[in-house]
């Protein structure tokens, strides 16, 4: 029988980890030159803005913070799922070198930031001084997001924001097409029953995520349903942005991330909506 | 070594001109680290805006007070240790007789003392709290993962003027002079030190968790 090889880490000995499933940073490391990584981590860490101040300069190293974390607990307390852990292999670290690392040391923090936390905010509630670890953990995601090493999934879907604006790379009159459809899919069952798309001066507008539309149209009818039960004044965005997942906010694509999220407002603007409703 | 420490000059300077300087970097270097923090965060424009004095005094409360927060329960033997600690740590130089003496002989102002066997006592303390600090940071595992030399550098800034003190008080190991000079000397250290390591915490706590307890407010949830 093949031993399972175990990946350790060259820079800390204490990282042991099983080879990553998924399809790994390999191929998004091969361009990196050591001047464009220093290049990325300066312009994004280099400011040194409050934020990264307070927590660098106040952290006390206590270690406080690990029981905050699933990752740390669920893997029977290894000290390097510590929330604190991740920012010393990752920010500390690319701080103390001044941005000089490698490449395979920015595939170690994409492997830490993207696939060993997930940016709950539950660290900084543990924190005795409440420090933003998962501002910082960001950051670092931003420097991985720079130079493009990051899970395939994550930059399809960004790319999908990016060119269409929702996470599915649905065009405009696909979902027009599919609000109408799932309208007409609910007049058997429900008299009177509308999708209003567009409607100005409503009260509510619905946003929903990328996949309802895409793969759980059932989602749409069945809020259809509640909305008119409820008897509120509700609408659909007929124009771009209506898909409120923000999945460029998970990799700190800020360009992106503006796009929708002003994109959602100019909506309601336009329509003049009270309230928006969102898919979780 | 001793000899020169016992030289009456080296007495005068660390009990004249140092006490001075030690007090002024400490306070300037204080003043001065607390406002170039404030000013970045103030030229940020994400910071300021969402700070939120109410929720920055809950947070406070809730951290400030032994057992008032979730991680202060969850890990109560570290926090009876840290609340020992930093109280002993800021109030018996304070509230101590000899320092009061010191303050009475320079400007004839006095304020309430410690009894001294419980100066004693809480002196004690802090010593042992150090080394269950030095313990705990060299056997807990996710704390040895993040320990670097700084981190016992800046133990022991906080550990030799209490060491030294309880020593001068008693009398032990070395001539009292000679160890209260010393322990002058370690105090001043520290008070160097404090603007410049991360013993700053002792102001930015204040800080951090202002921004953090003003976030958790704007997100309806709480941060203790």
């Amino acid at each position: 029988m093949a031993v399972k090889e175990k990946i350790i880490s060259r820079d800390f000995p204490e990282y042991i980890r099983e080879p990553n499933p998924e399809p790994d940073f390999d191929r998004p490391i091969e361009g990196l030159t050591p001047e464009k990584i220093e290049k990325t981590i300066m312009a994004v860490l280099g400011a040194r803005t409050a934020r990264i101040r307070s927590v660098v300069e106040t952290c006390i190293h206590c270690g406080l913070c690990s029981k905050a974390c699933q990752w740390y607990l669920s893997n029977d307390g290894d000290p390097t799922y510590a929330p604190v852990a991740k920012i010393r292999m990752t920010i500390w670290e690319m701080l103390k070198r001044k941005g000089k690392v490698d490449a395979e040391f920015i595939k170690q923090c994409a492997r830490i930031v993207f696939t060993e936390c997930n940016i709950c905010h539950r660290c900084s509630m543990y924190c005795p001084y409440g420090l933003d670890i998962t501002f910082i953990i960001g950051l670092v995601r931003r420097v991985c997001f720079v130079l493009g090493v990051v899970p395939q999934r994550m930059m399809d879907q960004d790319h999908s924001h990016a060119t269409s604006l929702n996470q599915v790379w649905f065009a405009q009159n696909d979902w027009i097409d599919t609000m109408q459809w799932q309208e007409e899919e609910v007049g058997a069952e429900v008299k009177d029953l509308q999708i209003p798309i567009d409607k100005e001066g409503a009260e509510v507008m619905w946003l929903p995520l990328g996949a309802e539309p895409k793969t759980n149209t059932y989602h749409i009818e069945r809020t259809a349903k509640i909305m008119m039960a409820a008897g509120i004044n509700w609408t659909v965005p007929g124009k771009d942005v209506w898909d409120s997942s923000n999945m460029p906010m998970f990799l700190r694509d800020f360009a992106t991330m503006q796009r929708i999220v002003r994109g959602l407002y100019d909506n309601a603007a336009r329509l003049r909506i009270k309230k928006l409703v969102l898919t979780e | 070594m001793l000899d020169f420490i016992r030289d009456p000059s080296f007495y005068n300077f660390v009990r004249g001109p140092l006490v001075w300087i030690a007090f002024l970097v400490f306070i300037g270097g204080s003043v001065y680290k607390i406002r170039a923090l404030y000013l970045l965060a103030k030229g940020e424009k994400a910071v300021l805006p969402f700070i939120d004095g109410q929720a920055t005094l809950r947070s406070l409360m809730h951290w400030l007070v032994p057992f008032a927060s979730r991680n202060w329960r969850v890990r109560w033997p570290v926090t009876i240790l840290t609340f020992t600690f930093h109280i002993g740590l800021v109030f018996t130089p304070i509230f101590l007789l000899s320092h009061n003496v010191l303050v009475y002989e320079s400007w004839g102002i006095t304020w309430w003392t410690l009894p001294e066997g419980l100066a004693d006592v809480i002196t004690l303390l802090v010593i042992f709290s150090c080394v269950a600090f030095l313990i705990r940071r060299l056997f807990a595992p996710e704390v040895k993962f993040v320990t670097f030399s700084s981190d016992f550098l800046i133990l022991a800034i906080s550990f030799f003027p209490f060491l030294t003190g309880f020593l001068a008080y008693h009398e032990w190991l070395l001539p009292y002079k000679t160890m209260v000079v010393l322990h002058i000397l370690f105090g001043e250290i520290m008070l160097i030190a404090i603007p410049f390591t991360r013993l700053a915490h002792m102001f930015y706590f204040f800080m951090t968790r202002s921004w953090a307890g003003s976030q958790f407010a704007l997100w309806h949830s709480k941060d203790w």
